[in-house]
C-alpha cells in the first residue's frame, strides 16, 4: 500500500522567497504526525500543498490523488482546521452542522450533535457570539464528525487558554483517533503535542530536519548530563548539540553506543521539544 | 445539484438583506398606501385614472429594481471578498465543493435569485397597494389595477426584465466577481478606478475615448437594447387631458424588443466577456488562499 502522503521533490516559492526547498517526506496511514519548525520555517506551505490549497513545485501524492487540482475531491477523506476562529462569524451552529450534513456524505449528525451537546454550546448561537474556545471546539466537532482518512491540523490551538487546548487535544485523542485515521499537526508548541505524536518532521528554513518515528528517536538519540571535568572526554563521542544544565552540562548524541554513555551518567532519551532545541541550534550554529 | 441547493442557502444565511431589503421596502410602501393620502386619484379625471393606473403598477416595478440593482452590485462585490475577510474560506475549502461550484452559486444568486426575491416582493407590494386602493377609494382607477391583461404584462415584463439584465450586465457582474475573489481590500475603489484609469489614459495618450463610449453604452444602453423607444409610436401613447399629458407603453408586447436583443451582437459580446471574467473570478478563487 502506498504512503497516505507520498511528496517528492516539493517546493514552494513566494516570489524569490523559498518556504519548502525540495522536501521529501512520506505519512503512513493510522499515524499521528508532528510537522514542527520554528515560525516561517515552511510549515504552513506544506499543509496547504497537501490540502490543495495553493500550487506547488514537485509531486505530491496525497490519498492517491494530486491535491491542488482535485481539492474538492480530496475533501471527501481528508479534512483539516487550518488556524484557529475561521468559522464565519455570521453562521449559527445549528446551520453549520445542516450545511456540512448538507454538503459532506460522511458527515455523521449525531456524532456531531453528541460531540456539541458535550461542549454545553447552544445551536441556536451564532459564532460571532463565542469565545475563541469555543468557536475552536465547535470546529472540532464538525471536523471529527467526518469520517475522514485524514486530519490536518494547523496551528488549531493558536491563542487558546490552556484549558482550551487541553480539552482540544483530550478530545482529539479520545473521541476521534483510531487505526485507520491519520492526523497531520503543526504546531510551535512542541511540549503540548509531544504526547500524542508517533511520529515528527521537523521542518526548518524550507528542509526537512528530522524525519523519524517516536519510537525510533528513543533508539537513535541519547543525552547525557556530563560532570563539567568529564565534558571534554565525552565530546570525543561527537555530540551534536549540547547546553548548561545546573552546574553540568547536557550533551546530546546521535547513534552513539549506549554502554560508553553510561561511563559520563545517566543517559535518557530526549523529549521531542529538548530534540527540537537541539537539531535546531545545531542547524543555526 | 443538492451542494448547489446548500449553497445557495449559505448565502440567504449570510446575507438576510437579500429578503430583508425588499420585505422592508414593501413594508414601508404599503404602510404609505394604507395610511397616506390617495384622494389626489380621485380629484383627476377617469380617463386620466386609466392612463394612470398601469403607470402606478410599473412605477413599483422600477422602485424595487432600483433598489436591487444597488444591493445585487454591493452583493456581487462582497460575495467572494468577505469569505477571505473573515478567513472562513479556509473553513470552506475543508468541505467537498469545488471553486466552481462555490463561484456560480454566488453568482446565480446575484443575478436569479435576488431578482427573483425583489419580483415577488413587487408582486406581493402591488398586489396589496391594488386591494387597499380599491377598498378605500373604490374608483375607477381600482378597476384599472385588476386588469388581468395588465398583470400578465408586468408579469411578462419582469421576468422579460431578469433574464435580459442578467445578460447584458454580465460583463459588469463579472467584472464585481473578479475584483472580489482578488482585491485585498477597497472591492469598491478597486471597482471603480481600474476602468476610470483606463479611460483617462485613453483620452490623455490617445485622445481617444472608446472605452468610455463602450462603458456608458454597456450601463446605460440597456432599455436601448432590450425596448423599442419612442420613435415606434405604435408603442406609446399620450393621453392629454387639460395642460396636462402623460405617455404610457400602450402595451408591454409593443415595447419589448426580444428579438432586437438577442439578435444583437452587442448582447453576445457581453456575454463572452463576462463569462471570461467570471472563469478569472474561478480561477482567483483556486489559487488565491492567502488571507
Amino acid at each position: 500500500m502506498p504512503p497516505l502522503i507520498q511528496a517528492r521533490d516539493l517546493s514552494k516559492r513566494y516570489g524569490s522567497q523559498v518556504a519548502l526547498d525540495h522536501v521529501n517526506f512520506a505519512v503512513e496511514t493510522g499515524r499521528i504526525v508532528g510537522l514542527i519548525g520554528p515560525n516561517g520555517a515552511g510549515k504552513t506551505s506544506a499543509l496547504r500543498a497537501i490540502l490543495g490549497l495553493t500550487p506547488y513545485e514537485g509531486e505530491l501524492q496525497v490519498l492517491g490523488r494530486e491535491p491542488f487540482a482535485n481539492r474538492a475531491a480530496l475533501m471527501l477523506e481528508a479534512t483539516f482546521i487550518a488556524d484557529v476562529a475561521v468559522l464565519p462569524p455570521w453562521l449559527k451552529v445549528d446551520q453549520a452542522i445542516d450545511f456540512v450534513a448538507g454538503v459532506h456524505p460522511k458527515f455523521r449528525r449525531d456524532r456531531a450533535l453528541t460531540l456539541l451537546a458535550k461542549t454545553g454550546i447552544a445551536g441556536k448561537r451564532r459564532i460571532r457570539e463565542l469565545s475563541k474556545g469555543m468557536k475552536t471546539l465547535v470546529h472540532l466537532a464538525l471536523t471529527m464528525a467526518i469520517d475522514a482518512s485524514l486530519l490536518v491540523l494547523d496551528e488549531p490551538t493558536l491563542g487558546l487558554d490552556i484549558l482550551a487546548r487541553r480539552g482540544f487535544y483530550d478530545a482529539l485523542v479520545n473521541d476521534y483517533m483510531d487505526a485507520t485515521r491519520t492526523i497531520v499537526i503543526t504546531t510551535h508548541q512542541v511540549e503540548e503535542v509531544e504526547n500524542l505524536l508517533t511520529d515528527v518532521l521537523f521542518i526548518d528554513q524550507g528542509r526537512i530536519v528530522l524525519d523519524c518515528s517516536l519510537e525510533d528517536i528513543a533508539a537513535r538519540y541519547a543525552a547525557v548530563a556530563v560532570a563539567d571535568d568529564r565534558v571534554a572526554a565525552a565530546r570525543a563521542l561527537n555530540p551534536f548539540h549540547e547546553r548548561p544544565m545546573l552546574g553540568k552540562r547536557v550533551l546530546y548524541f546521535e547513534g552513539a553506543d549506549p554502554g560508553k554513555l553510561a561511563e559520563f551518567g545517566e543517559v535518557h532519551t530526549p523529549s521531542v521539544s529538548d530534540l527540537f532545541v537541539a537539531k535546531l541550534s545545531r542547524n543555526a550554529a | 445539484m443538492n451542494t448547489f441547493l446548500w449553497l445557495v442557502r449559505r448565502e440567504f444565511w449570510e446575507n438576510r438583506a437579500i429578503w430583508l431589503v425588499p420585505a422592508l421596502l414593501g413594508i414601508i410602501i404599503t404602510v404609505a398606501v394604507l395610511f397616506g393620502r390617495i384622494d389626489i386619484i380621485t380629484a383627476i379625471s377617469p380617463e386620466q385614472q386609466r392612463a394612470i393606473g398601469p403607470t402606478v403598477l410599473f412605477a413599483y416595478g422600477v422602485t424595487f429594481f432600483v433598489v436591487m440593482s444597488i444591493y445585487s452590485t454591493w452583493y456581487l462585490l462582497e460575495c467572494l471578498y468577505a469569505d477571505r475577510k473573515d478567513r472562513s474560506v479556509l473553513f470552506w475549502k475543508s468541505l467537498p465543493i469545488s471553486d466552481t461550484a462555490t463561484v456560480l452559486a454566488k453568482l446565480f444568486t446575484g443575478v436569479i435569485v435576488i431578482p427573483v426575491v425583489y419580483f415577488i416582493a413587487t408582486d406581493v407590494s402591488t398586489l396589496l397597494m391594488a386591494l387597499i386602493v380599491s377598498l378605500r377609494a373604490h374608483v375607477y382607477f381600482g378597476s384599472t389595477l385588476w386588469r388581468p391583461d395588465l398583470w400578465l404584462q408586468l408579469h411578462v415584463l419582469w421576468a422579460y426584465v431578469i433574464v435580459t439584465t442578467a445578460i447584458w450586465y454580465l460583463p459588469v457582474t463579472g467584472w464585481l466577481m473578479l475584483i472580489s475573489a482578488w482585491a485585498k481590500r477597497g472591492v469598491m475603489l478597486w471597482f471603480i478606478l481600474p476602468p476610470l484609469g483606463l479611460f483617462w489614459a485613453e483620452g490623455w495618450f490617445f485622445g481617444t475615448h472608446v472605452l468610455g463610449t463602450q462603458l456608458n453604452k454597456r450601463i446605460l444602453g440597456y432599455f436601448a437594447q432590450a425596448f423599442y423607444d419612442h420613435s415606434n409610436s405604435l408603442a406609446w401613447v399620450t393621453t392629454t387631458t387639460g395642460k396636462d399629458s402623460i405617455t404610457t407603453p400602450s402595451s408591454i408586447w409593443r415595447v419589448v424588443d426580444p428579438a432586437g436583443f438577442f439578435s444583437s451582437p452587442a448582447t453576445w459580446i457581453g456575454v463572452l466577456v463576462g463569462a471570461a471574467l467570471i472563469v478569472g473570478a474561478i480561477q482567483l478563487r483556486w489559487r488565491r488562499t492567502e488571507t
